[in-house]
């Protein structure tokens, strides 16, 4: 332990141990899952219509799910914007304002988008990359299983599509410049997501996956070598692809290992750009590595940026270098 | 800690209400701020023992079956995530297993921490001032009486999300105004409008008039002078409505009757005659006294009648067909004058061997509109040289001169008075529906008048005390007999066990749950 505290910084061991802690007394051995400790032991914030760090957010809700998704958006100068949200008025008519339609992580199971962790990144986002945010609660398993979570965020993605007041551009151009976001599960629900946008022609121009969730029945190098080593241990990735995936499926399934047997095709799809950010002491890197490896046998453009001593949930505290690089490469991932 | 984004701003200390009493006092024992972004409340100083905390348990889980850990889990009690240290502690005798761990007890999750999901509405322009405490939980309260000073503001708000919001963004159009950002004000007071009706009882009642008053400041239209004979009018409701009025009359004529005892001539002069409802009581007090009553005098202070009628002749009439018929022997006077500050002693007048007592229910305040009004008034009373000076005000400090302090104190102040009234059951609907109307135009003066016209200007007793104390008075200790029959005046009328009367420095304080909202206090001239 000792050892593990002088790699990764104080702040950040204390944190995701604490996370560890909790998901380890909810998880339980039958499957099954304390969901009313879950939310109780959540540290969440409401969103706030006033304007502070020149943003304010508010919740609106999906009508298909229930569930209340959460909008970031940039104050502009001169307007106190407070909740009343112009549904006339564009992002900006002179220039692309970008909007990052984001799925918050927690292996399909914990967190929201109210969660405190994931509304200090979606801000840390709309800030750096001088974006609206879109932060997407989808239906979490093992209540929900596969494939709720990718139809809460194709609708989720075709809702900000088609937002009048979320379009930028130039006054004739006016269109939603939409970019995909998810860490953990959520950059698995990125893809997947990604992937029947582009079946249905809904533009999306950018995904950004912060160490996304994949997997498969093999067990790789990286997962044996970091086995219990940095905070995740197997035996736990596998408890939540029984929760996530149908009942009776294996770890092949493309839901999960998205390059392996049963996978599905991505030839000539009009699939986006992609920036893979993969942490270093994560047991997960061999699938995330494969990912990108497969993205780009298909002739795809993906950017992969490796952080050597970075563990898992890096990018919830500022204190390391990892974080601001990562802010840096989807900031000009953003804006190239 | 060098700030690496600005974001961290954005929340202040989260989750720490119900673990610590008060806020931090210094710098340095303030939550760290990357986790107090992220919901959780570590002291710098701390972060090493919770990461041997977290070691600890980690080790103890290891050793624990895997069946066994999520059911012990669940056995434990989890009180307030966010302080991470005692959550952990908690956990850590959780899993080490008791004697009584078989009873089967505890299969619940407490949520004694109804703040923890509420915290971090960023900004600090919504946060008024660093020592603002977040809200604490409403309706856990202490049972015994304490002696903190009424400092430790509480806010009793709804706990949904837009109640959360609301009080915020009255908080943040205070400070707009003050800062005479009335662009901004503007904007945030009509949210306030659109906020207010998405509460219920209380809450969207104090929400509504301070945003009236507050849109009443920035527009400048003020509000007309009161009627005084209305507001007589709206007090009566008042006092039915809930026991506030009853307990201050009650409190001063406990004190009276004691300094009128042994005394066969005696004289009250009440600042506050109104409808004159201080004195039944007393008058039935001394009749019923042992040794039979005195002779009792009464001069009633009163502004001019704004009909016809002769207001105070009348009250007076009243009163002494009272004391006639419990043969009381009774003089009565009325003397009327627009501000209390023209009284003389001459006026009040004196006689040989009176034991003269002077009665104030919410008329000193008003005198520290005009300067040098409550001087002259605490300077007549001591020409009078009363046995006994009664002395009820409102607990709160309204008076302070910046108007975002001010605002916030009396947010907190009516809220909790608001929110009593939704509880107590006294009086008819109308009555209840007036005594709003009475509190609302205090608010309304507190927040959008200034000078002259601002007469609301409630201090606290240590306020008081000064200024008494300054004048010549020293406080008479107001009997616990007084204290133990108002809590009985208490139980009788109602309204659940939320009222709480303390005793303090020999002051009797009514308040509701641990805020005390008035206080009577008795004096008499220093030796």
């Amino acid at each position: 332990m000792l050892f593990l505290q002088r790699v990764v910084p104080l702040h950040t061991w204390i944190l995701i141990s604490t996370f560890k802690l909790s998901y380890n007394l909810l998880r339980r051995p039958d499957g099954t899952f304390n969901r009313d400790l879950n939310e109780y032991l959540d540290r969440n914030v409401t969103a706030n219509a006033v304007p502070v760090d020149g943003m304010y957010s508010f919740d609106t809700v999906d009508r298909l799910t229930g569930l209340a998704n959460r909008i970031y958006l940039p104050a502009r100068d001169n307007e106190p914007q407070l909740g009343i949200v112009e549904v006339e008025k564009p992002l900006s008519t002179s220039e692309v304002v970008p909007v990052i339609v984001f799925f918050h992580g927690g292996s399909f199971v914990h967190s929201s988008a109210s969660s405190a962790i994931y509304d200090t990144f979606c801000r840390r986002l709309v800030k750096t990359c001088k974006a609206a945010v879109v932060s997407v609660n989808y239906r979490r398993s093992p209540e929900h299983r596969y494939p709720c979570a990718y139809d809460d965020g194709l609708t989720a993605l075709k809702w900000v599509n088609s937002r009048a007041w979320l379009r930028s551009g130039k006054e004739n151009d006016l269109k939603v410049h939409i970019y995909l976001a998810g860490d953990s599960s959520g950059g698995n629900i990125a893809h997947h997501v990604a992937l029947r946008a582009a079946d249905e022609g809904v533009e999306v121009l950018g995904n950004i996956l912060l160490h996304p969730l994949f997997g498969g029945e093999e067990r790789t190098e990286s997962e044996k070598r970091l086995d219990g080593k940095y905070f995740v241990r197997i035996q736990e990735r596998d408890w939540y692809w029984r929760a996530y995936l149908p009942e009776g499926e294996d770890r092949d399934h493309p839901a999960c290992n998205v390059f392996g047997p049963r996978s599905l095709s991505l030839e000539g799809l009009s699939f986006p750009k992609s920036l893979v950010v993969v942490a270093g002491l994560d047991l997960l890197q061999d699938w995330q590595i494969g990912y990108v490896e497969g993205l780009k046998k298909y002739g795809h453009d993906v950017k992969l940026l490796y952080l050597e001593k970075a563990t898992i949930g890096f990018y919830f505290l500022p204190n390391n270098e990892h974080f601001e690089s990562l802010m840096d490469e989807i900031k000009s991932f953003i804006q190239s | 800690m060098k700030r690496e984004h600005t974001n961290h701003d954005n929340f202040s200390s989260s989750g720490s209400c119900s673990s610590s009493s008060k806020p931090p006092m210094w710098p340095c024992d303030a939550d760290d701020e990357l986790f107090a972004v992220l919901g959780y409340s570590v002291k710098p100083s701390d972060m090493a023992d919770v990461a041997q905390k977290i070691e600890h348990l980690e080790q103890v889980m290891c050793s624990v079956e895997n069946d066994g850990l999520s059911q012990l889990a669940s056995d434990t009690t989890h009180y307030n995530p966010s302080d991470l240290s005692s959550w952990l502690e908690s956990m850590i005798s959780g899993l080490n297993p008791t004697p009584d761990f078989d009873s089967g007890v505890n299969r619940m999750v407490v949520d004694s921490d109804f703040g923890s999901d509420l915290t971090a509405i960023p900004g600090k322009a919504v946060y008024p001032n660093p020592r603002a405490k977040p809200p604490s939980p409403a309706k856990k309260l202490k049972l015994s009486p304490q002696e903190t000073e009424s400092s430790e503001s509480i806010v009793m708000v709804d706990s949904q999300e837009n109640g959360i919001k609301l009080v915020h963004s009255l908080m943040a159009c205070a400070e707009a105004v003050q800062k005479e950002n009335f662009k901004l004000a503007e904007a945030l007071v009509k949210n306030i409008g659109f906020l207010a009706v998405s509460q219920a009882g209380a809450m969207r009642k104090v929400a509504t008039y301070f945003a009236e008053a507050l849109a009443r400041r920035i527009y400048g239209l003020y509000p007309a002078n009161p009627d005084s004979g209305f507001t007589d009018l709206l007090q009566m409701h008042f006092y039915e409505t809930c026991p506030y009025l009853k307990f201050a009359h009650f409190s001063a004529n406990q004190a009276i009757l004691e300094s009128f005892a042994g005394r066969d001539l005696v004289h009250v002069v009440d600042f506050s005659m109104k409808q004159g409802m201080q004195w039944p009581p007393l008058l039935q007090a001394l009749a019923l006294r042992p040794g039979g009553p005195p002779r009792f005098r009464l001069t009633a202070v009163g502004p001019p009648s704004t009909d016809n009628t002769d207001q105070l002749k009348e009250i007076g009439r009243k009163l002494g067909q009272l004391a006639n018929s419990i043969n009381v022997e009774f003089e009565y006077r009325g003397l009327v004058t627009n501000s209390l500050a023209d009284l003389t002693a001459a006026l009040v007048g004196r006689r040989e061997g009176e034991t003269v007592a002077v009665n104030s229910i919410f008329d000193l305040h008003p005198l520290l509109a005009r300067p040098g009004a409550i001087d002259t008034v605490l300077r007549v009373v001591t020409e009078v040289k009363p046995e006994i000076f009664t002395v009820v005000e409102q607990e709160a400090n309204h008076n302070g001169s910046v108007f975002s302090d001010r605002f916030t104190e009396a947010l907190h102040y009516y809220s909790t008075l608001f929110d009593s009234l939704e509880s107590c059951g006294g009086g008819s609907d109308e009555d209840r529906v007036m005594s709003e109307i009475y509190l609302g135009r205090q608010i309304c003066n507190v927040v959008a008048c200034e000078g002259a016209d601002r007469v609301e200007r409630h201090e606290t007793l240590g306020q008081w005390r000064r200024r008494l104390g300054a004048a010549g008075f020293e406080a008479v200790h107001i009997g616990s007999n007084a204290h133990k029959q108002a809590s009985v005046l208490l139980e009788l009328f109602g309204g659940g066990d939320g009222y709480r009367v303390e005793e303090k420095h020999g002051c009797l304080m009514l308040g509701w749950h641990t805020r005390p909202l008035f206080a009577t206090s008795a004096w008499r001239l220093a030796s």
